[in-house]
Formats: C-alpha cells, structure tokens, sequence
C-alpha cells in the first residue's frame, strides 16, 4: 500500500480534543513575564491555554455523536419467509429486527488506517437500511420544488405511507423537538420532571442535532448515505434456498438505486435458521453449501422461533431502541402513539440468546467484512485513481484540461465527467471514486487521508462547476481538518477553515438553494470547533450566528442556535486573577437574547433556564435599558426570583435588586407563605416554580389534576 | 449612521452613556435607532467588554480601533490609564474621526477627575461634560 501521506506522524489513538499547546514559554508563566511579554506571546497565551479540560463528559457525547452520524451504512434485502420469521417476534421486519444492534457495536472495532496502523474504537457502528428505501428514497428531500415543478408533488405522501422516513428536513426536525419540548414542560408543570431537559435527560440541542444528522438523506454530492454491504438473507423454512439467494442477488442488483450510486458492494450472506422449527443439521450443510458458493461473507444465525417474548419471560431482553430515527419516523410513531390514547405498547423482547446471536452477528461482520472491504477498496483507490491524480502527470492532466480542454471545445462534454444535466458524476469516473475514497477513509476515521483527498477534490469539482460536490468537498475538507488534530492555530483557521466553511455554505445556499446541507455543514463544524476551545470557541461562536441566521426568526431552532452561541462563548476560560480572555459577558448576552427568542416561540420553560444560568451576569446592571429588557423577559416567563440563592431570604447586592424583589413578591404573594414555611427556594436548574401553578395548587389541595398552560 | 457612547467603569458600570447621529453629509445629528435596538446597542457594548479584557494586554496604544463586531455594528474603544473604558458603537468604519472624537472625550474625562467631588465609577452627570462630548461628536462624527 502506498502511503498517500508519508511524512505525517501518525497518532494511533483519537486525536485528543485539546488544543495543541503551542510552545510558548509565557503558558505558564506568571503576571510578571505577562507584563514583559511581547505582544505576540500574549496573544498565543490568550489564543491557546485555555483549552477545555478532557474530564467534561457533556462535550465528549457531543463529539461523539458526530463521529457516530457517519457509519457505513449497510442494505438490507431477504427473503420474504425472513421478513416472516422477523414479524412473528414483532418487528416490521428483518432490517428492523438488525437496526438497534447495529447502532451500537459491543466491545471494540479495530480500523487499520491507509498507513497501517490499526487503532480501535469503542463508539463503531453500522447502520442498516433497507435496500428497497435506498432505492425509493433518490434525491426527493432538496428537490421538492423541481417535482412539483414536474407535477408530481401528489406522490409526495404516499411515500410516507410506504414507510420511507428519510432525513433532510429542518421543518420536520423543529417539529420533533417542539413535540418533545412541550412533553417536557406538561412534565415539569405537573412536577414529574425536572424538566428543561430532553427524552433520556440530554439537552434539546443534541437532540436537535442528532435528529438533524440522522438518516443522512441519499444524494450524489456524497456517498455516506450510500450502502457499503448489502445483507442478503433467507430463512432456513425456504424450500430452495440456494435459488433463493441467486434471486435475491439478481433482484438486489436490478432494484432501481438511482444513477449515481455505487452498486459495486459488498454481498453478505445470511442464513438464519430456525432453532424450534428446523433441523440444526440442515441447516449447517446448506451453510457449508453457501460458503462453497459465496465464499467467507456467510453468517448462519440461530434464532428461535418462538413468537413474541415478553419482559416476564426468564432469559427476555428488551431491544434497545433505534437511536439514529429519522425525525419523520418519531413524529410518527408519536403520533401512533397519540392515536392509542397513551395505552402503553409493550417493550420488544427478545430471548438472550437471539439478542446475542444478532450481536454477534453484526459485530462479526462489521469486523470480518465490512471493515476490510472499506480498508482494501481505500486502499485500491489511493493506489489507483488518487495517486495518479496526486502525481506529477495527473497534475497535468488536470491543468491541461483546464486550459486546452475549455478553450478548444467548449462545447464539448469529453472536457469534464460532470454531468450537469443529472447535476452527478457517474460511479466510475475518477472524480466519483475519489470522493467515495474520502469518504470510505473519513467513516474509517482516516481524518488525514480523507482530508488530503478531499483537499484535491475541491479544486477538481471548482472546475466543473459541480457546485455542490464542491461545496460537499469543502464541507468535509473543513470538517475532516478539524478532526485530524492538528494544532488549529488562528492562521490555520484563518487561512484554512473559513473560507472553506464561508464556500461550502454560499454554495450550498446559492448555487444548490440547500438550506439543509448548509446547516449541518455549520452546525457540525461548531460543534468540533467549540471542542478545540480556545480561539477556536470563538469562530465557533461566529459560525453559530451564522447558522442562527439561517434559520427563520422566532423557530425553536433559531432560539436553540442562539443558545448555542453561547454555549460556544461560555466554553472559553480566562487565565489570570482577572479571569481574562473569557467569554462570560458573550455568553450571558447571546443566553439572554435565547431567553427573549424562547419567550416569543411560547417556552416558558426554556426561557427560565436561560434565565437561570444568565441572570448573575446581569445582576445589578447600571444599563438601563438592558435591565428593563430582563425585567420585561422575567415577567413574561413567569420567573420567580431566587432568593436562596445568595444567602439569606432577600438579601440583595443592591437597592435596586431588593425593590425589584419585593415587587415580584407582591405579584406572587400567595405562595410566598407557603414556601417560607415549607422548603428552600433552592434553585434547581429548570425546576421553578411557577405562581399559577402553584395558585392552582393551594386552592386544590394536593390534587395532581392537569394543569393547563395559561 | 448612529453612534451610542458610552464610558464604562471599572465594575462594568456605565459611567455616562449617549446617542448620536451624524453631523457630516447633512446629518442632523440625532440618532435614529428603533426601540427595540436600544436594549442591544447596551448588550453588544457590554458583551464587547470580554473583548477588550482580552486585546488590553496586547495594545500598545489607548485607542483599540475596532475591537468587536455584532453584525454589521462595530464597537471601538478607548482605555484610559485608569482602566475606564470608552465604548462606541457605529455602523461605518472611520477609524480616525472616531481616535480624534475619543481623544477629546478623554480630555474631558480627565477634567472630570479632577473634580474634587468626583470619585472613580461616580457617574458622570454634569451638563457640560454632556454639552461638550455632544460637541466633539458633531465635530468628528
């Protein structure tokens, strides 16, 4: 294998999100070296020390779960007497029955990367989808306008009928997350949560984004959402199974995947043979069979017949749930849900011994198949197509062709592989390949090979004017940079990471009108940017605005944005006494301007935690108008001021603050007794408590009756 | 094209606060901002005070220029020897009618100081501080 990048040094474990130290003697350095220090120490003082300590979980999970967004995905495609045997233990079907095990690999993945040195990952996954879904799926999502254009808009909902949930929506992500916010604030209104927090107590914004980033929408400009393996499985009650197979074979490759899909994946074998019903025997000769046909990529799983488990049964485990949903499936299932009035749907079971067969299952092929078929194809196309590109000739090539090529026959097609009717490359020209190589090494989690790739194919796709491949390219250059782990110095940032992320986004909106990409192009670079900390919180910051800008004033997701700004600014730790170079005042600023935009979009709930975290920052201010703002925000969100917080009952800093306590007092004077003689007010985040419930609850007595929102 | 000023004290406390509009191209010199941009005009200048904790220890001179954006608003500021902090929000950039307006105000700042009833983070509420510093803005700005 030739290595494409030689000279690198290699890391063998994940980059660690701290920022590289650049080393400056002042890092730790006392107040007196700051005040002999040259300006250009101080600033690299300021630029690099304060990197987040690894010990918070919370961002962690964050990165995480970007990594986790992009896994092979995997085509399912059986025999309908599978479907069959996967139905009578309740699931719709056998991908289903496969998902929830395939999200979460048990134990650890070994990547060897284009260098050859292997490294393991505890987070690995694989995503299953059905084969008939990919096909059916095409580029429907950022194209509605053009079919309505083409009068097709009415197939639009049958689709979903049909069970196809794709991604791609930002409505249908707002949707999702407002259903669950208004679960959320029900909850804590009736004091059965602490509220404020999503399902499974993770913020509203990782749900936001891991619904933004699930179920990848199929499109030519990039290939992770297209299948890596295709699961090709039968039942051990098939009469003929080997003619079977060869069915299912010929028909996987006819299903009508759109042009620019790849079909050259791999094939997995799956023999799944019925424990109560068939001979073990049988089945393991059909087994030796399949492997003489199809060589090593066979599995023989053994499950059990026996219907439906359910929780009481001895050796029953419930399935874990499907985690990367589609926003459109959860709204529906919600709704399902909805519409059987609450009655609660057993938990899908499954005996332990099927549980770990399916684990054992995915985890093999993963390991044994998958990952090998995606580390030899990287390293074919590295050897074949990228090396020749990087060489001195391809070189040439490229810049003949882009000065003889377009000057002498400008009309002619041969100049470019673009194709600007069908806006796609076609699976077999160099430049689909190459971007399918960086692709394969960035879901291998090769960051520098991905990222050298995707720095050759910018300028490639710039030159056909394929713009959104281009802004694609950029999009994961960018991103692929920031994961290498490379000292982000603000030069690099400078020179590098903005204008890639400023192309990708002014393509995307533009050149494609893709609001969706460009969204997720901004908000996954926040999220690693903000990581890094440092100066690169603060570009994190400036991004953030620039999604927020995006997206349509007074949404739940422009007021989620805004609180991510400061979430971004709040990351930043100031050195010295002074606590200097922090962001507080930033972050205090955009969660407040949050709690203005929750207040508008109808959260009270929301609001009052910004308020929350914020309201120190601000406390006693001498700018008027600032302050009357707060007052107007607190008023309306209904927020009572927390007395216990400081110290002693009423105590205020100022004059001013104990005027503007009482004043609230007055307005909530009936609970004001019945807290004094009871609890703390303590301050639990979220866990306010409001004045009409709390009337409702004095006149009620201890009844827990639905309580309705004013 | 509208100006808010403002003098911040060391406690982040607004020592005097203004708004302008522009005297030159026939500006009338009153400030045209909507209601609802004056409780931002307060939080960009506020926020923007990280900023300066920040870019303080890197520059050599009082007048910092531009240090921080909000859109398309700039915050320029001015640090005095005492650490109090002039801060002026403006939507175009001119970089030297802005230094010559600051240096004036900082003249009469300093005269403030030697008022004998005047402590440091008092606020400034003298008529005449007002008169002249709305002076040097239709002069400069």
């Amino acid at each position: 294998m030739t290595s494409a990048f030689p000279s690198l040094p290699r890391r063998p474990t994940l980059p660690s999100i701290s920022a590289t130290k650049s080393p400056s003697i002042y890092l730790r350095s006392s107040s007196t070296a700051l005040v002999h220090s040259s300006v250009s120490s101080l600033n690299s003082l300021f630029a690099n020390s304060s990197s987040i300590p690894p010990g918070s979980t919370g961002d962690e999970d964050c990165k995480s779960l970007i990594l986790r967004a992009f896994v092979p995905h995997v085509a399912v495609h059986v025999s309908d007497d599978t479907n069959e045997l996967a139905r009578e233990k309740g699931f719709v079907d056998f991908k289903e029955m496969l998902r929830p095990y395939g999200e979460d690999i048990p134990g650890r993945i070994t990547i060897r990367d284009s260098q050859g040195i292997s490294s393991s990952y505890e987070d690995y996954g694989i995503r299953f989808v059905s084969l008939n879904d990919v096909a059916a799926s095409g580029e429907k999502w950022e194209t509605m306008a053009s079919r309505i254009v083409n009068g097709s808009s009415t197939s639009e909902k049958p689709d979903s009928k049909d069970g196809v949930f794709q991604g791609g929506s930002i409505e249908e992500v707002e949707e999702l997350v407002n259903l669950h916010m208004e679960r959320a604030e029900e909850l804590s209104g009736a004091g059965l949560s602490p509220g404020g927090d999503g399902p499974g107590g993770r913020s509203f914004y990782t749900l936001y984004l891991r619904r933004l980033l699930s179920a990848l929408p199929l499109s030519p400009h990039e290939t992770f959402p297209h299948p890596v393996a295709c699961v090709i499985a039968i039942s051990s009650r098939n009469t003929s199974p080997i003619e079977t197979l060869r069915n299912l074979y010929t028909s996987g490759s006819q299903v009508s995947l759109p042009n620019y899909v790849n079909t050259d994946y791999l094939r997995y074998y799956v023999l799944v043979h019925d424990e109560d019903r068939d001979e073990i025997k049988k089945s393991n000769a059909l087994f030796d069979q399949m492997k003489k046909h199809f060589g090593l990529h066979c599995h023989l799983l053994r499950l059990r017949s026996g219907g439906r488990a359910v929780i009481s049964d001895d050796d029953a485990i419930v399935v874990p749930k499907t985690q990367w949903i589609s926003a459109a499936q959860e709204l529906t299932e919600i709704n399902s849900k909805d519409a059987d009035y609450g009655e609660e749907q057993p938990a899908l079971c499954l005996p332990d011994s099927d549980a770990t067969g399916l684990q054992t299952m995915v985890r093999e092929m993963a390991q044994v198949s998958v990952i090998p078929f995606m580390e030899r194809c990287v390293a074919t196309w590295n050897d074949q197509v990228a090396s020749r590109r990087r060489g001195l000739s391809g070189r040439f090539l490229s810049m003949s062709k882009r000065y003889f090529g377009s000057s002498s026959s400008r009309n002619s097609t041969s100049a470019s592989n673009y194709d600007p009717l069908t806006a796609s490359y076609h699976p077999s020209t160099p430049e689909a390949q190459m971007r399918k190589l960086a692709d394969y090494a960035f879901l291998l989690r090769d960051w520098r090979l991905a990222h050298g790739v995707y720095e050759l194919l910018r300028t490639d796709f710039n030159n056909d004017k394929a713009w959104k491949y281009h802004a694609g390219a950029q999009e994961m250059a960018a991103i692929s940079l920031i994961l290498t782990g490379t000292g982000l110095t603000s030069k690099v940032r400078a020179d590098t990471i903005t204008p890639m992320l400023d192309l990708s986004t002014y393509s995307y909106l533009a050149r494609c009108s893709s609001t969706y990409s460009a969204l997720r192009a901004l908000l996954v670079s926040v999220e690693l940017l903000r990581l890094r900390g440092g100066g690169a919180a603060d570009e994190a910051a400036i991004w953030a605005t620039r999604a927020r800008d995006m997206l349509t004033a007074g949404s739940i997701a422009h007021a989620l944005v805004t609180e991510r700004v400061g979430a971004c600014y709040s990351v930043r730790e100031g050195v010295g006494t002074g606590a200097w170079g922090a962001r507080k005042r930033k972050a205090a600023m955009w969660k407040m301007l949050a709690a203005g935009e929750w207040l508008d979009a109808g959260k009270l709930q929301m609001s009052r935690r910004c308020l929350d975290v914020t309201l120190e920052v601000y406390e006693g201010t001498g700018f008027g108008h600032v302050g009357e703002f707060i007052e107007v925000v607190k008023k309306h969100a209904g927020y009572t001021p927390l007395i216990d917080v400081h110290g002693g009952h009423g105590d205020g800093s100022s004059g001013e603050e104990e005027d503007e306590e009482e004043e609230e007092e007055e307005s909530v004077e009936v609970q004001s007794e019945m807290l004094d003689a009871g609890s703390k007010r303590k301050s639990v985040i979220g866990g306010v408590v409001r004045p009409e419930l709390l009337e409702v609850e004095a006149n009620k007595g201890v009844d827990d009756s639905f309580v309705t929102e004013s | 094209m509208s100006f808010y000023f403002a003098i911040v004290g060391t406690k982040d406390n607004p020592l005097y606060e203004a708004e302008f509009g522009t005297s030159k191209q026939g500006g009338d010199g009153v400030a045209r901002f909507r209601e609802e941009q004056r409780p931002m005009n307060q939080f960009i200048v506020h926020s923007s005070l990280d900023i300066i904790e920040e870019v303080q220890w890197a520059s050599s001179t009082m007048y910092m220029k531009c240090v921080d954006r909000f859109n398309n608003l700039f915050v320029s500021c001015f640090l005095t020897a005492g650490n109090i902090k002039f801060l002026l929000l403006h939507d175009t950039k001119a970089d030297d009618a802005i230094r010559q307006f600051f240096t004036d105000v900082y003249e009469l700042y300093a005269k403030t100081l030697m008022n004998p009833f005047y402590e440091i983070d008092m606020k400034v509420t003298s008529i005449v501080f007002d008169s002249r510093v709305r002076g040097a803005a239709k002069k400069y700005l």
